[in-house]
């Protein structure tokens, strides 16, 4: 039985301990070069000028040598320059936020579906304890045509919301980076159950009369993850197109997926999602480079929908009535969880300090060579980041994160709090996330940000950010006027 | 006449979110009035801009979202407390809406209007078996395609009299016109209560008139009758005949005694007729009256609950019919209803409480209700949205009938009134050929279409 080493994690000297060797490693390249400059300094002092002249003519360099030399380094630095991906910076982002006559509070929840379920008590029963314990508050919105009794889910409606939320937020985001519309150079629009004919990204065109050669993409069907998915796609694209920029407008349409059925596993996203959209300014002009607000550094994409079980975990079907809903099935937490390591082991080595990254592998090495039964060591992701935006996909998933990747409740306190004044918003709620983070003033130039999130298929999807300057409170945000309400305090269940 | 289209029913919440934990308990004088629901009626001539259909419903869609912040009570929903009785519970749950549209114009409208066609204006649904998800309130906004429209607000007697119903629909008035509200929102829901001055050990015997008369209402019950078809009239009286009513009311011998109030008049001109129509021969039939209390009881106008207290005018010794005496009579059992008289009715009810089924208020006598204190041409929701025409329905109606006795538009003079008389359809229709009544001519605002 080996001995089992008495728990040290708590003992101060410890954790000093892991400072100084996080600092060692991290920056073992300046301490090795230290001594080394040290040695180059006292040797030249030691020297003295002449004999440095001397040894200088010694190595009997003409000019042809020096003309090659400097167009080599000349020829290097300029191939080193060329291929370097452009880097992408996001000039400002706006967060719709809907009017105050769309709020929905929970009775009124109940009570419409009530009146819409009368006669499947048992549904109705289970929605109420799926409202109870989901995390949401009490100003959570729903697009008009839901706040009907029976709700109306046409067609027009749906257009209706989406004219409603785009247009809203696209309006916002020219205000606020005084953007033209004839300047935009590529549109791509995001919206996973709502996708007609002609597209939103037309419908955008059509309504702000953008150019004709702008390169437009609608991207539908990719689950709460397709906001991450569309800023991969700019990135991409901003890569091949020198001095552009792009717009992004994420955001999920209810309207038309209110499931009107009572299959328990299709009620759960009537409970959770709500209205809400974000449009985002990304830009690859060397003139955005101290305007923009944050810089792209990493988008680590992963998909499992090689797997059945998790291409089938959410799954959108009909049900013995034939009404259409999106099947949540129970083994969606085990599949995120998955999904997650996958990504974490991407995105690990190109976010982690070195210090990490050395004992993960160290810890490897001794799980296949030594002992297979040491616990696997789970990198710290908080040395890596300074903010955590989770999507809000639910209270569980973002439980589950929050002990995955050990983080505090300060850490997760974005997107709980997102939850709670917005509901599960879809690929926009990253966004939302971010905004509250600005708004409570924590984001420093510098900072460094990790958007995670989930989607059908099953998809687990990161970018990494940086904070390029210094960002003062905004005044327009979707949060300005409640924000000191936050954070609260979300009980475990609320009495309904 | 043109038919109504139901567009669409929703239900419309606060901008704020309500503090979870408030409640509201009902006073004795709202559990009286649980078996009755109220109707409003509000009509409004078509404004000088062209709008589009739908606009002006969004727009007061939109403000009574931001008024109903400062009416928790209205959008809560009942329950019932420990003892048994119904409370209100602030669940932030909202108001039900109904919007609609109909061919023609408000004009056109007001002149073909009878009862039924007009309840068709007013959304209500009865108690649902389970309380909790029923709302007390109900607004319908009936566009007319022509120009228009006309405001339906129906009501659980329960937790409003006409007074505060009409005060909400003001405070909605003016929070769609200025953006807020000119009155302070509703704060106290409590009836006074005895004042310490009073509570004497040796005191004698609290005034038992009002009292009487509530245990008479409550005995009563069982002799309702539930199936006549009945039809509302409305008959408005120009200032100077009312004038005249109240100058033949007062008695010609004794002028140093003050000429009635109009209502007095009106409700004995009334009383009258209606006990003629009825076959009663030389007695009059058995009439309560109503008035609103808030200023006997000092209470602030603003004052959300049901403030109405019933009285029995005695006619036993009101032989021959005549004006002046009718009109005494009624003037008397109304100076019953002071002060101290409702403190001691109050204190009656609160001892004697009828928990099972409360008895229907309005089931046996003819009730003739003052509602002179309801100005529901104050609701003024834009410069030239302003109330024509008010109507005002007590249901369900299921006794001898109701005279209400409403202000009139203002520009007609102070005294001028109308009065809404609901009675079973043959004895309203011979009420409108009536002489005496005819002899103030009335203007027939609303009559029986057939």
């Amino acid at each position: 039985m080996p001995p089992i080493l008495p728990d040290f994690s708590s003992s101060v000297k410890l954790k000093y301990v892991k400072l100084g060797y996080q600092y060692l490693v991290n920056h073992i390249l300046y301490l090795l070069m230290i001594p080394v400059m040290v040695g180059v300094l006292i040797e030249v002092l030691r020297l003295g000028p002449d004999e440095i002249l001397s040894l200088w003519r010694s190595l009997h360099f003409d000019l042809v040598q020096i003309l090659c030399s400097s167009f080599l380094i000349i020829f290097i630095a300029t191939v080193y320059f060329m291929s370097k991906p452009r880097t992408i910076y996001l000039v400002d982002y706006a967060c719709y936020k809907p009017p105050v006559t769309c709020r929905v509070p929970f009775s009124t929840f109940m009570e419409h579906s009530r009146l819409i379920l009368k006669d499947k008590p048992k549904s109705v029963e289970f929605q109420m304890r799926i409202l109870e314990r989901s995390g949401l508050g009490e100003e959570t919105y729903l697009p008009p045509a839901i706040h009907y009794i029976p709700p109306k889910p046409t067609m027009d409606a749906a257009r209706g919301e989406a004219e409603l939320v785009i247009f809203s937020v696209m309006d916002s985001l020219f205000k606020k980076t005084g953007l033209k519309p004839k300047d935009i150079d590529i549109l791509i629009v995001n919206c996973s159950l709502f996708s007609p004919t002609p597209s939103l990204s037309a419908m955008v065109i059509n309504k702000y009369k953008l150019r004709s050669n702008i390169k437009s993409f609608n991207l539908s069907g990719m689950g709460c993850s397709a906001g991450l998915i569309s800023i991969d796609l700019a990135r991409d694209l901003l890569q091949v197109h020198p001095n552009s920029n792009a717009v992004v407008v994420s955001t999920e349409i209810i309207t038309p997926n209110y499931y009107q059925g009572n299959e328990r596993a299709m009620l759960l996203p009537n409970c959770l999602f709500r209205m809400g959209g974000a449009a985002i300014l990304l830009s690859n002009r060397r003139s955005h480079r101290w305007l923009a607000k944050y810089r792209l550094v990493h988008v680590v994409r992963t998909h499992k929908g090689a797997d059945d079980k998790a291409y089938r975990c959410v799954y959108e079907e009909e049900d013995r009535e034939g009404k259409v809903g999106i099947n949540l099935s129970k083994d969606l937490m085990a599949i995120a969880g998955e999904a997650l390591k996958s990504n974490i082991t991407t995105i690990g080595p190109l976010v982690l300090p070195a210090s990490e990254q050395l004992l993960f592998l160290l810890t490897l090495i001794g799980r296949k060579i030594f002992n297979p039964k040491w616990k696997p060591y789970i990198p710290d992701f908080k040395q890596a980041f300074e903010h955590f935006c989770i999507h809000a996909g639910g209270r569980a998933v973002i439980d589950e994160l929050q002990k995955n990747l050990q983080l505090s409740a300060e850490h997760v306190e974005a997107s709980r709090m997102t939850l709670h004044r917005f509901g599960n918003t879809s690929s926009s709620s990253l966004w939302y996330e971010i905004g509250y983070i600005e708004a409570k003033g924590r984001m420093r130039r510098g900072d460094r940000v990790w958007q995670i999130a989930f989607g059908s298929g099953f998809k687990c999807n990161s970018a990494v950010w940086k904070c390029n300057r210094a960002i003062k409170k905004p005044t327009d945000s979707p949060w300005a006027d409640c924000i000191d309400r936050y954070p609260v305090h979300i009980p475990e269940v609320v009495k309904l | 006449m043109a038919d109504i289209t139901y567009i669409c029913k929703r239900t419309v919440v606060s901008t704020k979110p309500v503090q979870p934990g408030k409640h509201f308990s009902l006073s004795v004088l709202d559990r009286l009035m649980e078996q009755n629901h109220l109707r409003f009626v509000y009509y409004f001539r078509a404004p000088g801009a062209i709008r589009e259909p739908g606009e002006l419903t969004k727009k007061l869609r939109e403000s009574m979202s931001e008024m109903l912040t400062s009416f928790p009570i209205v959008t809560g929903r009942l329950l019932k407390n420990p003892e048994g009785q119904w409370m209100i519970k602030c669940n932030d749950a909202g108001v039900r809406m109904v919007e609609a549209r109909i061919k023609g114009s408000v004009e056109n409208w007001l002149k073909g209007v009878d009862r039924e066609k007009e309840l068709k204006l007013v959304h209500w649904e009865e108690m649902y078996h389970k309380p909790y998800f029923w709302s007390t309130f109900y607004v319908q906004i009936t566009e007319f395609e022509e120009g228009g429209v006309a405001i339906g607000l129906s009501c659980f007697h329960l937790l409003a009299d006409p007074t505060c119903a009409s005060m909400f629909v003001k405070a909605w008035a003016d929070m769609t016109l200025t953006g807020k509200m000119l009155n302070n929102p509703p704060l106290s829901h409590q009836l006074p209560p005895r004042r310490p001055g009073r509570k004497n050990p040796s005191h004698d015997q609290p005034s038992m008139e009002l009292i009487n008369c509530y245990k008479s209402i409550a005995d009563k019950t069982n002799l309702v009758s539930t199936d006549t078809k009945h039809a509302t009239i409305a008959l408005a009286f120009s200032d100077p005949m009312v004038r005249a009513c109240m100058a033949n009311g007062q008695a010609m011998a004794a002028s140093d005694q003050s000429s009635p109030s109009p209502f007095e008049a009106l409700a004995g001109l009334f009383w009258v007729c209606i006990s003629k129509l009825k076959g009663a021969g030389d007695d009059l039939i058995d009439m309560s009256v109503c008035s609103d209390m808030r200023n006997v009881l000092n209470l602030d106008n603003g004052f959300f609950g049901n403030c109405m207290v019933y009285n029995r005018v005695n006619s036993k010794n009101l032989k021959e019919h005549k004006l002046p005496d009718v009109a005494k009579a009624i003037g008397e059992v109304m100076s019953e209803m002071d002060s101290d008289g409702i403190i001691d009715l109050i204190e009656w009810l609160e001892h004697n409480d009828v928990h099972q089924s409360p008895p229907t208020m309005n089931g046996c006598d003819l009730i003739c209700a003052s509602l002179e204190a309801v100005d529901p041409y104050l609701a003024v929701f834009e410069e030239d949205l302003i109330p024509v025409r008010v109507s005002c329905y007590v249901e369900p109606v299921v006794g001898v009938g109701h005279v209400l006795v409403l202000p009139s538009p203002p520009g007609e003079g102070p005294f001028s009134r109308v009065v809404m008389v609901t009675l079973p359809e043959d004895e309203a229709v011979r009420l409108c050929e009536d002489d005496l009544i005819l002899s103030f001519s009335p203007t027939i605002l609303m009559g029986v279409n057939n």
